[in-house]
């Protein structure tokens, strides 16, 4: 028992060391993101769903790039394994974007975040290009892998290999429009909810509900609606951007507007980022 | 037992929650009335906007938004002590979640598809889509709910049964379409009231019964779960 109110020096003292700025936290903020989205460092149950989704993607290059060096004539560019994963890249995101943004809403992490010197632009853009980053690679890993397959396989020596390069480094940057466009929806629509669970279902049901209303718009008796049909969905939006700037058939009929698939591309990657950025303008501590 | 579904049903409908029920019923009405206002014959745009947005889209989320929201958000919320420290038998528990679950579904399921039924032909092909949908409804809240017992990740479980049983390998492996609801639902639609729009691809023997084995094993597995539930931390 202590007599009277003694203030003991119990020894704290002031961090006197070298301070980090905002660039280590946007870079520590991106490698934990991107770690986070494929589960590292978490709990192997936080592991299953992201590595089935790769996995899948890695098993169908796998087989693609068999069965292209067995029968040369099958055509199966890069650019169509983008396509025919697009169900994957959906689920992708709706895994991803709730456990890169909405596990901070729901745990209350980002004041802490935003008492340092981490602004909202910078915890935006750490978030984006970890998801970008996750999602390419979901998909460049595998083509490179096809790109592997044939390089090995080809009969032309160099000149052959050089060819798949002048086909690879399209696809690459074909893969990172999806990367863009799904990184930037799926996560706006996962700042919304704190709930990871919802943020999901909401992802994959935008995406999803959006695909009909193609196949209904290319029915009505307008050939202006029939070729501007695929800007009602993210998946044939990219769809048609690659077949303008690439010039290959992805099948599907854009006629002449080519250039506005590009431009609302552009536009719906650029709003998402704007919108992300007007919703962490504040955040509240519950 | 009145008292938990009273409960689930504000759960449900409390809150801004119920907004996210009425964005995909109103797309489908207007893709429909859309269609209508143009002229487009029936047999074309019937198959996108009744199979592939009302069958492949808009029941399946509805129920898994619903049929994991009844008792996944009360384990997520920790409130679901509450109501097991009750002295209710789990039977009842689980039976009245569902049924609110699974007419909540049907309700918001129902009234698009039948208005998109009268748009794009009779009152009968309306009927007949409506009697599809409750029977959907059922069937998938059934299994949802189930899920949400069985994981603690039910949505993205319940994402990949339709994004990838139904939805990939229901279009390209034949044999998977006898454990898709989504078949059932077509199958049961199409024998209501054959029309060129919907084919089903399972018989229709198949598709009633394995509705209704669909129905009462995940009640019972759920009700068994429930039984034994155990609680524990929030996973990482």
């Amino acid at each position: 028992m202590s007599e009277t109110g003694v203030i003991h020096d119990i020894g704290y003292q002031r961090y006197t060391g070298p301070r980090l700025g905002r660039g280590a936290g946007i870079g520590a903020l991106y490698v934990h993101g991107l770690r986070a989205a494929f589960g590292l460092g978490r709990s192997a149950k936080a592991k299953i769903f992201p590595w089935l989704v790769a996995g899948i993607a890695l098993l169908v290059a796998v087989i693609i790039a068999a069965i292209k060096s067995q029968f040369p004539e099958i055509t199966f560019s890069y650019v169509d394994l983008d396509n025919q994963l697009s169900f994957m890249i959906i689920f992708f995101s709706a895994i991803l974007a709730p456990t890169l943004v909405s596990r901070d809403l729901r745990s209350n992490t980002l004041p802490l975040y935003f008492s340092r010197p981490l602004r909202a632009a910078d915890y935006v853009a750490a978030k984006f290009l970890a998801m970008v980053t996750a999602v390419w690679l979901l998909l460049g890993v595998p083509q490179f892998i096809m790109f592997l397959g044939a390089a090995f396989t080809t009969k032309t020596g160099m000149k052959g290999v050089w060819h798949e390069v002048q086909d690879l480094v399209p696809a690459w940057g074909y893969s990172l429009l999806w990367a863009l466009l799904f990184a930037g929806i799926g996560l706006l629509i996962a700042s919304l909810t704190g709930k990871q669970a919802f943020a999901a279902g909401g992802i994959v049901a935008v995406f999803l509900m959006t695909t009909p209303v193609v196949a209904v718009l290319a029915q009505l008796p307008s050939s202006a609606a029939n070729h501007m049909a695929g800007l009602a969905s993210p998946i044939t939006l990219i769809n048609g951007v690659g077949s303008y700037l690439l010039g290959s058939k992805i099948g599907l009929d854009i006629g002449r507007y080519g250039p506005i698939f590009v431009i609302e591309a552009f536009c719906l990657i650029a709003a998402c980022l704007l919108l992300l950025l007007a919703r962490y303008r504040k955040v509240s501590a519950l | 037992m009145s008292t938990v579904a009273m409960i689930t049903a504000r759960g449900l409908f409390g809150r801004r929650r119920a907004l996210m029920l009425v964005p995909l019923p109103l797309l489908l009405i207007g893709l429909a009335a859309l269609c209508k206002s143009f002229d487009v014959e029936p047999t074309n745009w019937g198959q996108p906007v009744i199979e592939g947005l009302g069958f492949a889209v808009v029941l399946p989320v509805i129920a898994l938004i619903v049929g994991t929201g009844v008792l996944g958000s009360e384990i997520d919320d920790g409130t679901l002590v509450h109501i097991l420290t009750k002295p209710l038998p789990r039977r009842d528990i689980i039976l009245a979640k569902y049924l609110v679950a699974a007419v909540v579904t049907a309700i918001t399921t129902m009234i698009p598809l039948y208005v998109v039924g009268l748009l794009a032909g009779s009152a009968e092909l309306a009927a007949a889509l409506a009697v599809a949908a409750i029977v959907g409804s059922f069937a998938y809240t059934a299994l949802f709910v189930l899920l949400s017992l069985l994981t603690r990740r039910p949505v993205l479980l319940g994402l990949v049964y339709i994004l990838i049983w139904e939805g990939l390998l229901g279009r390209w492996v034949s044999g998977t379409r006898v454990l898709s609801i989504e078949q059932y639902v077509i199958t049961i639609a199409d024998k209501i009231e054959p029309t060129t729009i919907l084919t089903g691809q399972v018989s229709v023997t198949t598709a009633a019964v394995m509705s209704a084995v669909f129905v009462i094993v995940s009640t019972i597995v759920a009700i068994n779960r429930l039984g034994s539930f155990s609680l524990a931390g929030e996973t990482s």
